[in-house]
C-alpha cells in the first residue's frame, strides 16, 4: 500500500500516514521514505506504537546505527537501556525511572540539547538520520524545534555565501556543554577531541547546499576563536529565524525522523522536575559529508 | 527652534530634531530629553558636532559620569581617550586599525552579544550616549531591544516565575561565551571581574513600568544550577530580542544615540573591522543605586 506524505510546510516537514512502521518494510517503502526525507528533511509518523526492538529494526533500514556518545561515556550501571544503540532522551534516573534530581549531571549534560544543534556533529562522520520515538510526553512544553538549513543557506546574501563557502569548523561535545557552563569530563580523550567539518555541505542525493551549523562548533579553522564564535552565533541566528523553523509538539507513539545534514534541532523547556518525558532515539551514521582534508579523528 | 520627537516604533526609539546638543541646554530642554527617554528608551539625534569635551559636558546634564571599564582595564599608555570616554572603535592608541589577533579587539567582540552596559557593576549604568565620529562603509549597526515590551509580552506563568529572581553578572561571563578567557584580561584586572547581583525584573523609577534586566554579562541565577540558569537566560533573551521588540540604528557621522540601559539591551553588528574605521565614543551615566543587596567580599 502506498503511503501518504502531507507537507507541513511547502518543502519542509512531512506528516506520513497510511503505513505501519512496526512491521517489516519492503524495499520500495524504504526507498519512498528516503525520497520523502530528501524532499522534506523531517518526517513525522503519528500513531506508531513501536517497541525498542521494532524501532531498531525500522531504523536499520536506513543504514548503520550509531552508539550515542552519552552511552559510550556512561558507566554500565548508569545506563537505562542494555541496548547501546538506543539513546535515552528522558528525564529518568536510569533504570529506576524516578525523575532526575535538579543537580543530576546527566540532566545538566542534557540541558545543552536546548541549543540548536545537529546530532553527533562532534564525530568525524556526523549523524545522517536521527529517529526519535515518544513514549511519554509532558502536558506542556518539551517540543522539538527543527530549522531548515537548506532554506537558511539559500537566504544568505551572495557575499556571505562566498565567505562561508570554504570555511571549515571545529566541533566537540565540550563546546556545546561549555556554552551553558557544564564541563564535560571524559576518560577517553578521543570522545572530546575536536573534529573538522565544512560549514557548507552538499546533500549527496539532491545536490542542495545547506549550512552545517551546530552548537558543537567551537572555532573556524584559521580564525581567532572569539571572532569565529561571534560569526557562528550570527549565522545561527539567521538560520533559526521563524520562517525556517517548525516546532513539533509531541503526542505519544510518534516517530519523528530528520536528516542532520539538512536540519538543526533543539528541545524546548518543560517542567522536567515534575513531569515525565520519555523519548528514545536511534541514529544512523551519516555519509557523504567528509571534509576535503583529513579529519582529526576516526569516528570511533 | 523647538525639539520634536518622531517615534520610530509606537513606543520605542524616537528620532529627535530641532536641538543643538553641543550648546548649553536649559533645564526645560534637559527635562524634555529625559521625558523622551522615559517614553522611548532610545533617542536618536543627528548632525551633532561633538568633540569629547562637549560630549562630556552634554552628558553631565543627566547625572554622574561613569569611568569606562575598558579604560579602567588599560594602562595609561594604552588609552586613546579620557577615562570617562569609552573607546568604541577598532583603533589602537596610535589611531591604527587593530590587527585580527589583537587582545582588545577580541574582547570587544563580546559587544556583538545582546547586553546592557555596565550590568557587571553593582550600581549599573543609566544612560549610554554614543557619538559617531567615523562610520564604516557597510555594517556596524547598533541594534536595540525594548525590555519593557519584552516583559509585557511574557505569559503570566513566566512573569510569576521570574518576579523575584536574582542574577549574577560579570564582564567575564559575556566574554567567556565567545571563548575569551578570564586570563586574557591580564593579571592586574581580575578584581574587576568579580560577579555582582541584580534583579531580573526591574521597575523604572519614573514610569513604574517593569522590564527584563537581561544582559550577556549574566552567568547564573542565584539558587539555580548554572547550566539550567544559562539555558533559561538564552530562552528569555531569544524571546526578548524578537524582531517586534527591536530597532536597528544605521550610523551616520555625527549621530548621537542615547539609550536607557535599565530598559533596553543593545548589540553591535559585524563590519569589516580589519579594513574599515569605525570610531564611536561613549559617555555613560551612572545609575541611582543597586538593584538588590550585594554579597560582601570575603576579607
Amino acid at each position: 500500500m502506498a503511503f501518504n506524505i502531507r507537507p507541513v510546510r511547502p518543502v519542509f516537514v512531512g506528516e506520513v500516514t497510511g503505513i505501519d512502521i512496526c512491521q517489516p518494510l519492503s524495499r520500495d517503502q524504504v526507498a519512498a521514505i528516503e525520497a520523502g526525507m530528501d524532499q522534506y528533511a523531517v518526517l513525522t509518523f503519528p500513531d506508531q506504537p513501536l517497541t525498542d526492538d521494532q524501532q531498531v529494526v525500522f531504523s536499520a533500514n536506513f543504514g548503520e546505527l550509531e552508539i550515542p556518545l552519552a552511552a559510550q561515556m556512561a558507566k554500565p550501571e548508569a545506563r537505562r537501556f542494555d541496548k547501546l544503540e538506543l539513546g535515552d532522551i528522558s528525564n529518568f534516573d536510569g533504570k529506576s525511572e524516578n525523575l532526575r534530581a535538579r543537580d543530576d549531571s546527566r540532566r545538566m549534560y542534557a540541558l545543552a540539547n536546548r541549543l540548536w544543534h545537529s546530532d553527533a556533529s562532534f564525530r568525524a562522520i556526523g549523524a545522517g538520520y536521527t529517529l526519535l520515538h515518544s513514549r511519554i510526553v509532558p502536558s506542556n512544553g518539551g517540543n522539538t524545534g527543527f530549522a531548515d538549513m537548506r532554506a537558511a543557506y539559500d537566504a544568505l546574501d551572495d557575499a556571505t555565501k562566498v565567505e562561508v563557502e570554504n570555511l571549515v569548523t571545529e566541533h566537540s561535545i565540550v563546546f556545546s556543554r561549555e556554552q551553558i557552563g557544564f564541563e564535560v569530563k571524559s576518560d577517553d580523550a578521543s570522545n572530546v577531541r575536536p573534529v573538522k567539518h565544512p560549514l557548507v555541505v552538499m546533500h549527496p542525493v539532491t545536490g542542495r547546499k545547506s549550512l552545517y551549523l551546530s552548537s558543537h562548533i567551537g572555532g573556524i579553522v584559521g580564525w581567532p576563536v572569539p571572532e569565529a564564535r561571534a560569526f557562528i552565533r550570527d549565522l545561527t541566528e539567521h538560520a533559526t529565524q521563524p520562517q525556517f523553523v517548525y516546532s513539533h509538539k509531541w503526542r505519544v507513539n510518534e516517530l519523528v525522523m530528520w536528516d542532520n545534514r539538512m536540519v538543526m534541532h533543539r528541545a524546548t523547556r518543560f517542567n522536567d522536575l515534575k513531569e515525565q518525558r520519555d523519548l528514545r532515539r536511534t541514529s544512523i551514521k551519516g555519509v557523504g559529508l567528509a571534509v576535503a582534508d583529513a579529519p582529526a579523528m576516526a569516528a570511533e | 527652534m523647538t525639539m520634536t520627537i518622531t517615534p520610530l516604533h509606537p513606543d520605542f526609539a524616537g528620532d529627535v530634531a530641532g536641538i543643538d546638543l553641543t550648546q548649553p541646554l536649559t533645564a526645560a530642554q534637559v527635562a524634555a530629553i529625559e521625558a523622551g527617554m522615559d517614553r522611548y528608551a532610545v533617542l536618536v539625534f543627528h548632525d551633532q558636532h561633538f568633540d569629547d569635551d562637549k560630549q562630556l559636558a552634554f552628558s553631565r546634564n543627566f547625572g554622574e559620569l561613569e569611568v569606562s571599564s575598558g579604560a579602567e582595564m588599560s594602562k595609561p599608555e594604552e588609552r586613546r581617550l579620557k577615562m570617562e570616554m569609552a573607546d568604541i572603535s577598532n583603533l589602537d592608541q596610535n589611531n591604527r586599525l587593530r590587527p585580527a589577533d589583537d587582545r582588545k579587539r577580541l574582547g570587544a567582540l563580546g559587544n556583538r552579544l545582546w547586553h546592557s552596559d555596565a550590568s557587571f557593576r553593582a550600581v549599573p549604568a543609566k544612560y549610554s550616549l554614543l557619538s559617531a565620529r567615523v562610520v564604516p562603509g557597510k555594517g556596524g549597526n547598533t541594534e536595540f531591544a525594548d525590555m519593557r515590551a519584552a516583559y509585557d509580552a511574557l505569559d503570566d506563568a513566566t512573569k510569576a516565575e521570574i518576579e523575584d529572581l536574582v542574577t549574577e553578572h560579570s564582564n567575564a561571563y559575556s566574554r567567556e561565551q565567545i571563548g575569551y578567557q578570564k586570563a586574557d584580561y591580564g593579571a592586574d584586572y581580575q578584581g574587576k571581574l568579580r560577579p555582582v547581583r541584580h534583579r531580573l525584573v526591574r521597575t523604572h523609577p519614573v514610569t513604574g513600568r517593569k522590564s527584563l534586566y537581561l544582559s550577556a554579562h549574566i552567568g547564573t541565577i542565584i539558587g539555580w544550577p548554572v547550566p539550567e540558569a544559562r539555558a533559561f537566560m538564552r530562552d528569555l533573551t531569544e524571546h526578548a530580542t524578537q524582531p517586534q521588540f527591536r530597532h536597528a540604528h544605521e550610523w551616520k557621522p555625527r549621530d548621537l544615540v542615547i539609550w536607557d540601559n535599565r530598559t533596553t539591551m543593545h548589540r553591535a553588528r559585524r563590519y569589516d573591522d580589519l579594513h574599515d574605521v569605525r570610531d564611536l565614543r561613549r559617555s555613560t551615566i551612572r545609575g541611582d543605586g543597586v538593584t538588590v543587596a550585594q554579597v560582601q567580599q570575603a576579607a
